[in-house]
Parts: C-alpha cells; structure tokens; sequence
C-alpha cells in the first residue's frame, strides 16, 4: 500500500529488498516457497517489457536527448502518437520507476505466498466467510501446485523429444497444467465438503493459532506507516 | 445401514445410463466391494452414498440413497460428514492440511468437538495406523503409502459409521496394502464399521469381502456373495482363472481354500525348467549409480546391464528407489555418481528425434505427456513427429485399446485408454527401449492383459528392451522374464522372475501360493505344465 502512496521507486525497491531478505531468511523447504523467485523473474520481465514501450511509444516530451532511433510512420487518423524518435533522459527515467512500481508489488504479493501456507490459511479463516474462503484457498493453493507440475510436465515432455524453446512449447504445457489444477481443486473441494467444511457455524481449535501481542505490534505499526506515507 | 432404492443415474451428454434401477441394502458391520471395468461407474456409485454425486458432479439421479436413515436428497455431503468418512482415489489432492497431525484434526475441528475429545482421537487414530512417528512430518514429504493411510485416519478419526473407499491400495506396494487391509478388516469385526471399497486389484481384497457388487457399466449391477459372482464374472483374480482351467466345481477366493481343493494337482512330478542365459545384446548398462535427494540416499551405487529382448520388473516397497533408477536411465534426472550407457550413448545427452528412437518413457502420470485437444490430434502429431503416413498411431491405439473414441479429450478418457493412447504415442517412434514408471495404477484385468501382450511382443522384436516398475506381482509374473529387487537404495535380488518372485513368500503372486512347492507362477504355466504331462 504505502509503496503506491509513496510513489518512489527508490523507496519501492528497499522494500523489495527488506521483503527479499525476510523471504530467504524464513521460508521453509515447501513447494510454494518457490513462487517468490518466480515473481521475481516475471517482474523483471514486466520491467524490462514496460520500459521498451514507455520509452518507444508515446508522445514527444522535452528534455534532454540521450538517443535517437527512427520514427515508424503512422497513417493519419493516429495524431499525436509516435513510435520512435528522440529518447529523452526524464522518458526513461519515468518508464522505469513507474515499472518499479508495478513490479515491487508483484514482488511483495510473491512473497507473501512464499512464505504463508494456503493451508494454514484457510484454517484461520473465521467460518462465517466460508464460501469466499475457500475460493481464496483454491486460487493461493493453485499457483504453487502449478510451479511444482511444471517442472514435471517440461520434463515428461522433454522425453517425448519436443523442443523446449519459444512461446509453443509453453502452450503445450499450459493445457495438461491447466487441466491438473482444475482436477486438483475439484478434489480439493470435494473432499472438503464430504468432511464438513461450513456446516457448523461454529468451529473448535486443535492446536488455536492464538492472536498474540507481537501481532498487534505489527498491524498497528503497519497501519502506522500507511497513515504516515 | 446405506439403502439405495432403485436408484438410476446418468450424466448429461452421455448416451448410457451408469446404474439402472439398482437396490441394494448394506447392514452395519458389512465389508462390501465394488468391482467393475475401468470407468463402468464404481466411482459414481461410492461417491453417491455420501450424496457427493449429484451435489457435485451434476449428473440426473432418480430414486432414492440413504445411509442410517438421512437421505442423499435431503442432505448435502458436509451434513452426512459425521456419518461416513470418505477417501478418494488421488488422497494426495484432498488434504486440507500440512501436517499429519493437523490433518487428522481437521475433520473433528470442523464437527466442531471438544478439545480434550479430539486429543484422545488423534492419539487413538496414529496408533490404530501406526502413524506415530510421522504425527509432525509435513504431508507433502511423506511416501505414497504413507499419505494414503494419512487419508484413512482422517476419515475415522470423526467416528464415522461408513468408511467408503476408493482404489484404496492401488498405489501401494503388496505388503502395505495387506496393511492397510487388514485394519480395515480389524475396524469392521470389532468396532461394526461398514466399509465400502472399490479396488481393481482383487487379489488383494476378495478374501475380506462379504458380498460384491458386479457393476458392468451399462446400467446392470449384481450383488451377491463373493462366490456367486466370482463364478459368472469376467472379472476375476488369478486364483479364480486357476480354479477354471483346472476345471474345480466350486471356486475358492482365498489361497487356503484353493491349495485344500488342489493338493492332487500338486503331487504330479514336474522336470526342472533349464532358465536360459541370455546370449543377446548388451543394451543397457549403468555403473555405480548414486542418486541423493537431500541427506536421504535413493540409490546407493548400484551396478547392472540389461539385454536385449527382455521384460524388466523393478520392484521393491514404495520409496525403495524404484522411480530414481528409472529416471535416471530415462536421462532426466542427473545421477550424482555414475555412469550410464544406452547402446551406447549417454542418454542426457540425447535429443529431439534422436531421442524419441532411443528411448520411450511413460511417466507415473501417463497425461504429463499429452497436451493435445483430442485423441486424434494426438496420434496426428506423433505421425508427424515421425514422418510416418497418417493414420499409422490410431492404428495402434485402436489395436492397444478398442472403440476408443477418436474425437474425446484425453482428460475424459478412463485411466487405461489414458494409458493406451500415451503408450502408442510413444511406440510410434519405435524406441529400442521402453521404460514404463507404474503402468497398472487404475487398470482393470482385461486392459493389464492387452498391455501385457503389447509389451511381450515389443520385446521380442529384434533388439528392444522393456523396464518397468510396479507393485504388480500378477503383472510380473506374466509378463517379466527378470525381476530387479531394490531395498532401500540397494538391489537385494536380480534374477529370473520364477527365482526372485518364488523366493519370497510376500511378493510371491497367488498362483504361485496356491501350487508352492511347484514352480508355477500363473496360471498359463500350470495349464502348459499338464498339458506337458497328459
């Protein structure tokens, strides 16, 4: 939150790096401790993508010129936009914060799957929410059961001596990891009805995790912060 | 207990009904077995006891189930949770928690029951399963045994009344499943639990059954006692086939049975079989072959070669090591020490087309390698992959699994045509060498029969080898010519099948039981051995 309402990317990337350094030091040896280093790689692909396009497309700014690449003609009917030309310093400067942005949340939403189970999660969750709970549990539980059947589905395929390269090859993943996922969820879901899940309002704790004073501390400081930015 | 009263049921945009007017009544403290072909419906019929079949599935139910007196109409599956304890056939997708312990409490935090009570049961369930010593472990580290006892102590942890289960053995190697069977076993005599399976391995169960429903997958179920339909069925275990051939009036579905009816079967001399010595090709060889995962060792250095022409059955228990060895000869785990030779080459460092001619390999999950929108999509692109004319792979898929519909989506096949389709995808390259990781998980017999006979004959065409791993031993002793024993990251045995599979009475297959001290191990050698003599 305060990384938007800050709006800085300098600041956005010491949370990053705060974050970062949390995740690596807690994360337990668990399938969806992966998912962080996964953001990572898809917001520098997010970054890298945005600032190409912040800097080519658009319209002239002043400022200082640090290169000039060719304009593409355009037809008529698209006044005021331009692909190419001078390249000014203030340009490049606001695509990449602005993408910093973009990503550092990427990034911090990783981490948080990381480091929580969806399990765990989904037991805290009072009752009275059931039906979004578990939406929200099957949605957080997909996307590191996907990470792991990746890497499983890239190598049976591999050994059916496909090519592993380029955009194609991601399609033929994507339909059998595609199809995992949904049949997981629905077992998932099937086996949470058949054992009770939101029939009784009303629920006892096997080991509760409590809600402790060190927790207060850090939503109040969290909130603090918002308030604060 | 559970009452189905002329019950039908059929899915939308499907063209046969699953059951037709079925009744049946089960009294508490019964054990009954589903049987059935592979995708006949034995699923739909657990899953309708606990109502999740139609609240989950959809599909048009007529009449009327009802377990201790609450109907399935009434009552969605969340309000019968206190009444039957369900386990699916993937346990591993219906865990809810991350470890044993808080899975095993979950389904008693939900019922929302005392704390002190809910200690006492968890305590009570890690004994009754000797789950003890796993009570912290995260479940996702855990063998497959393992998790599936994990799912059968969540079931009766909330005191069901009904435990309805769903292939319950079928990923698990013969001595955990006798296991987790005779528990089961022990729950129905002396607490009265009725229990419901479904299992395609019924060797392994028919002798604890009380009745079994014969369901054929067009809508007709027969229910009697395990004899009655075990006479007519074509689905039967080996011990029954035994029975037939030997032309027995009555049948015997236990091996104590069996050897009393045929002790005169087992007087007759028989010479001593000459086991012949492959003289064929080298066409694997692996030396000192080390694989760690972490601190545990998966395979510890072990050394052999395999020739051409025969059938290996690697076996050993579950997380013995088995799918390490095969991944690393299928070169797509690196091993940490050692080498391995495929004709030759280094199979890491073989690809695309090179690769598909070498090597075939069939994943634990025959779908990892299909990614097309239809079966014959599928076969098109492997006709392409391998400049053959079309039409050449549903050749083989239609032989391999017949009146297989070209046009459905793999996800909708049943397990075995799932099988099918995957396997003549990759024998449409012609490897040299088959490596199949636990073929028969969800087969039924006749499709185990037809793999078997595809496999038999790829072998015996010049120059190939089959390896496969399995838990299989009816599968092993009809089809393996040499069996690779793996304990613990070590091969304990590597022999012919007759000397490995006789040497040990725990994985010895039922023929085999019923006619020791001979050395027969299906009935296809009993038949030839009197027929040798008369």
């Amino acid at each position: 939150m305060s990384v938007i309402r800050v709006d800085n990317p300098i600041f956005a990337m010491a949370c990053v790096g705060v974050v970062a350094v949390v995740v690596f030091t807690f994360r337990e040896d668990v399938p969806w401790a992966k998912s962080f280093d996964w953001t990572l790689k898809l917001s520098a692909w997010i970054l890298a993508v945005r600032t190409l396009i912040g800097v080519a497309i658009g319209v002239p700014t002043p400022g200082t010129p640090i290169l000039t690449v060719p304009i593409v003609p355009l037809p008529d009917w698209m006044p005021g936009i331009r692909i190419g030309g001078t390249v000014t310093w203030e340009r490049l400067s606001s695509s990449v914060s602005e993408g910093l942005l973009i990503c550092s949340i990427i990034v911090i939403f990783g981490a948080a799957a990381s480091l929580t189970s969806p399990h765990r999660l989904l037991r805290v969750m009072p009752i009275y929410i059931y039906e979004f709970a578990v939406a929200v549990v099957i949605a957080t539980s997909v996307l590191p059961q996907l990470v792991s059947s990746v890497k499983r589905i890239r190598m049976a395929q591999r050994l059916r001596g496909q090519k592993m390269r380029g955009f194609s090859s991601w399609k033929k993943v994507a339909i059998p990891l595609l199809e995992e996922a949904l049949a997981r969820s629905l077992d998932l879901a099937a086996s949470m009805d058949s054992r009770g899940y939101g029939v009784s309002k009303k629920r006892s704790k096997y080991r509760p995790i409590s809600w402790r004073f060190k927790d207060s501390l850090v939503v109040i400081s969290a909130l603090g912060l918002v308030m604060i930015s | 207990m559970i009452k189905f009263s002329h019950v039908s049921l059929i899915y939308p945009n499907s063209t046969t009904t699953v059951l037709e007017d079925l009744n049946l009544t089960i009294a508490e403290g019964e054990m009954v077995l589903v049987i059935g072909p592979t995708g006949s419906g034995k699923s739909s019929l657990l899953r309708l006891i606990n109502g999740l079949v139609p609240h989950h599935t959809g599909g048009i139910l007529a009449g009327d189930v009802s377990v201790n007196g609450l109907s399935t109409q009434m009552n969605k599956p969340g309000g019968m949770a206190h009444l039957i304890g369900i386990v699916g056939q993937n346990p591993a997708n219906g865990f809810v928690a991350d470890t044993v312990e808080e899975e095993l409490a979950f389904g008693m935090e939900v019922l929302n029951l005392p704390h002190d009570v809910m200690r006492k049961r968890v305590e009570e369930v890690l004994d009754l399963l000797s789950l003890a010593p796993l009570r912290n472990r995260s479940i996702a580290t855990l063998s497959g045994g393992e998790q599936q006892r994990v799912a059968i102590g969540a079931a009766l942890v909330t005191h069901p009344k009904v435990l309805v289960l769903d292939e319950p053995t079928s990923a698990l190697d013969p001595i955990a499943a006798e296991e987790v069977l005779s528990i089961l076993h022990r729950l129905v005599h002396d607490l009265g639990l009725t229990v419901v399976i479904a299992e395609h391995k019924l060797e392994r169960v028919i002798q604890f059954a009380d009745r079994i429903v014969y369901i054929n997958g067009e809508g007709v179920a027969n229910v009697g006692t395990p004899e009655e339909i075990l006479m007519q069925s074509p689905i039967a275990p080996p011990i029954v086939h035994l029975a037939r051939a030997l032309g027995l009036k009555e049948i015997g579905v236990t091996v104590r049975e069996m050897r009393r009816m045929t002790s005169e079967f087992r007087q007759i001399p028989t010479g001593n079989k000459v086991a012949t010595k492959p003289t064929s090709a080298q066409v694997i060889t692996f030396e000192k072959l080390t694989v760690f995962f972490g601190d545990t060792i998966a395979l510890n250095g072990i050394s052999s070669k395999i020739f051409a022409g025969e059938v290996v059955a690697v076996m050993g228990r579950n997380g013995a090591g088995k799918s390490s060895l095969l991944k690393a000869l299928a070169g797509v785990n690196l091993p940490n020490n050692g080498s391995i030779s495929l004709l030759g080459k280094n199979p890491f460092e073989l690809h695309g087309k090179q690769r598909r001619e070498t090597i075939g390999f069939i994943p634990q999950e025959p779908s990892d390698l299909l990614y097309g929108q239809s079966v014959i999509t599928e076969c098109e692109q492997a006709d392409r992959d391998n400049e053959l004319i079309a039409g050449t792979t549903s050749k083989v898929l239609q032989q391999l699994v017949p009146g297989i519909s070209m046009t459905t989506h793999p996800r909708d096949l049943s397990e075995g045509q799932r099988l099918g389709l995957a396997l003549s995808v990759v024998l449409s390259s012609n490897p040299s060498i088959l490596i199949l990781d636990e073929p028969t998980r969800g087969l039924d017999y006749q499709a185990k029969s037809e793999l078997t006979r595809m496999l038999i004959n790829f072998s015996a065409s010049f120059g190939k080898a089959v390896i496969l791993a399995t838990h299989d031993v009816e599968l092993v002793a009809e089809l393996a010519s040499r069996v690779i024993f793996i304990a613990d990251g070590d091969i304990v045995a590597d022999g012919s099948t007759l000397d490995v599979l006789l040497s040990s009475p725990a994985f010895a297959p039922q023929v085999a039981k019923v006619m020791s001290p001979q050395p027969w191990l299906s009935v296809k050698d009993v038949v030839a051995a009197l027929e040798g003599l008369s």
